[in-house]
């Protein structure tokens, strides 16, 4: 049975995606996922998640994805510990080690490896299995063969996010270190949890660098209009029911920084195909066309302004860390 | 004391440079096997490379493709069999999955995981230890302080580089190519490649006011580097202290001359760091490196800031 997980970057998206018919919702803790803390919950919040879930019968997973320091793993198995306790039923996982030492304190969570792992084959996820991983999740890119290909080579759950790029272009996320070359600020929590400003793999918010506009040039000549330098991933549907024969265990809802309204929409939507596909064995699936096209200009201006918003923040950043350097050469 | 060590992509680079300032010399271009004659996907070009370094008194590493999807695993194994057979010192490998197909074949090599391997911590360090990696290049995005901390908490060797332009994203597919003005014509991975990454390709943030672009990468095709160049000849003797030993240049994308001119000056300056001699006036040194730097030298993560910034030793 397929698990649809969905986001909750807040208290109230978490529910609303429980009520709306997700069997899981997903939720990061402030400094420890590849988000900003507006959309990460504190431990109140992920308490009452968890306990909102586990009495509708329903799971939560918790996304404790960044790259941490070396010192920070005492406090991440902490927190793990913490929320296993809470009855959490798994997490999502970048560092290895970090998985590794989850495995061996609480052998019966569930591990998910994040994107952060930046797979790219099968022999990757047999990796990662072999590490005790529970579920991979499956960059944006694959196509429905590859997918079927990493399902025969090992048993280990499948997740793949309902949204997808073209393949090729620059591995985003998973290998990517642009925003932080240019804005990185690295400043500590109460907790002493380094919040690591501008690393998109560190949890400090990807400031979406790529999508300014850059010119590109060959030994000096520029040829072509300013442009961004990576595509976006969008919704997909159409493709579901050969995902599901392939193999695919999770399918995850994207959108833990976009309003839970559109969440809500969508989770909607995605509820709806999925149960009809699990109904029958010729779905149709042009009835959710239109929708599903509504969904994706909402869900492209909420990315428009966000982006818009964090590589605001980048070049404020840039612009600051440059002027206080002159100032110091004066 | 100390490994000085560079990367060249195939044979004619190889014997056409002169890379006397190194110990150690990564062969291969781990970004693009259609790079030409790369030693990472031309089994057929290994031994010659190999022998080449070798008689030169200096060790040869192996850098395997970074980012292989499930229908370059076949080939990839091949170039592994291959490497297998000869001595390398090590191979490279920034994937988990080419690492684990190095156990299953039985490498007995050390193995050193490249700068994609995505490391951060002490205890992933570890267990990549157990797969047979001796080696880690820590993500460009560390501290020097967190490369000591994994050094000495996992007890491996820790590639430190300290001068080039840093790798910040790898691509599965050329960007150059898909934004030539020949379109399509050599669309990436069709064999039909025109070989453009041979000339210099920027990319600058554009400014509406058209004054000079404040971001700057340089673009070698599958992989996006740094506009600047990371330098750390000012702190050499920091590193000696932190207990670190192997340092590296990145060459992939620069000019012939380039790791050269860079490796001489390294050398002289580690050599003095090493020898615990008094911090010399690195103008001259800085002014050299500057020269070959087009859009100026920067610390990396090294000091804790944005990877674009520069901050000398006082
Ligand atoms: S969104 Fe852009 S800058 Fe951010 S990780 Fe992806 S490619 Fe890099």
């Amino acid at each position: 049975m397929v698990m649809m997980m969905a986001p909750g970057g807040t208290l109230e998206m978490a529910k609303t995606v429980l009520d709306e018919g997700a069997d899981a919702v997903y939720v990061g803790v402030v400094g420890w996922s590849r988000r900003g803390a507006q959309d990460e919950l504190n431990d109140d919040e992920i308490r009452h998640t968890i306990d909102y879930a586990l009495a509708r019968g329903k799971e939560v997973r918790v996304v404790v994805n960044t790259l941490p320091s070396s010192t920070e793993l005492p406090m991440f198995v902490e927190r793990v510990e913490r929320y296993a306790g809470w009855g959490a039923q798994g997490f999502m996982i970048s560092d290895l080690g970090a998985m590794r030492l989850v495995k061996e304190r609480l052998p019966h969570v569930n591990v998910h490896t994040s994107v952060g792992c930046g797979i790219t084959n099968y022999e990757d996820v047999r990796f990662l299995r072999e590490l005790g991983a529970d579920y991979v999740v499956l960059p944006y890119r694959l196509s429905v063969e590859e997918i079927r290909q990493i399902k025969g080579a090992g048993k280990v759950g499948i997740e793949v996010f309902l949204f997808k790029t073209p393949s090729g272009g620059k591995i985003c996320p998973g290998k990517c270190n642009m925003s932080s070359y240019f804005s990185f600020r690295r400043w500590l929590d109460t907790e002493g949890k380094d919040h690591f400003f501008g690393s998109a793999s560190r949890g400090g918010d990807c400031l979406r660098v790529c999508q300014t506009e850059w010119n590109f040039n060959v030994d000096d000549i520029d040829y072509r209009m300013p442009m961004t330098i990576k595509t976006n991933p969008a919704l997909w549907l159409e493709e579901l029911p050969d995902y599901l024969a392939a193999g695919v265990d999770c399918l995850k809802v994207p959108g833990r920084d976009r309003s839970a309204v559109l969440v809500r929409d969508i989770v909607r939507v995605y509820r709806r195909a999925v149960d009809a596909i699990l109904e029958t064995d010729r779905p149709d699936l042009s009835v959710f066309a239109t929708e599903l096209e509504i969904l994706r200009g909402r869900w492209m201006t909420e990315r428009n302004k966000r982006d818009n918003r964090l590589l605001r923040q980048a070049i404020d950043e840039s612009a600051r860390v440059s002027a206080a350097a002159a100032a110091v050469t004066q | 004391m100390f490994e000085l060590s560079t990367d060249v992509g195939n044979l004619k680079e190889l014997r056409e440079g002169d890379f006397s300032a190194y110990d150690a010399i990564y062969l291969g271009d781990f970004s693009c096997p259609e790079y030409p004659n790369n030693f990472s996907s031309h089994a057929e070009l290994l031994e010659a490379g190999l022998q080449h370094v070798h008689a030169r008194g200096q060790k040869a590493y192996l850098r395997l493709y970074a980012v292989p999807g499930n229908d370059d695993l076949a080939w990839v194994g091949d170039v592994i069999d291959t490497a297998l057979q000869l001595p390398f010192d090590a191979l490279e490998v920034h994937n988990l999955g080419v690492l684990r197909m190095l156990r299953e074949r039985g490498c007995t090599a050390p193995i050193h995981l490249g700068v994609f391997g995505n490391l951060y911590t002490h205890e992933t360090a570890k267990v990549l230890k157990d797969f047979g990696v001796t080696r880690v290049y820590p993500n460009p995005e560390l501290s020097l302080d967190e490369v000591r901390y994994i050094a000495e908490h996992a007890d491996v060797e820790v590639l430190v580089p300290v001068h080039g332009k840093i790798p910040l994203v790898i691509s599965e597919t050329c960007f150059i190519l898909e934004h030539s003005e020949d379109g399509a014509e050599g669309a990436c991975g069709d064999g039909s490649c025109s070989y453009q990454c041979t000339q210099d390709h920027w990319l600058k943030r554009g400014r509406g006011d058209g004054s000079r672009a404040d971001w700057s990468l340089k673009d070698t095709g599958r992989m996006t580097l740094s506009g600047k160049d990371l330098c750390m000849v000012e702190h050499g003797g920091r590193l000696a202290d932190m207990g670190l030993k192997h340092f590296y240049v990145h060459n992939k994308g620069e000019a012939p001359g380039y790791a050269a001119a860079v490796g001489r000056i390294y050398r002289d300056a580690l050599t003095r760091a090493f020898a615990g001699e008094a911090a010399p006036d690195f103008t001259p040194a800085l002014d050299a490196l500057a020269g070959l730097a087009r859009e100026g030298l920067c610390n990396g993560y090294y000091f804790e800031g944005a990877g674009q910034r520069y901050i000398g030793r006082s």
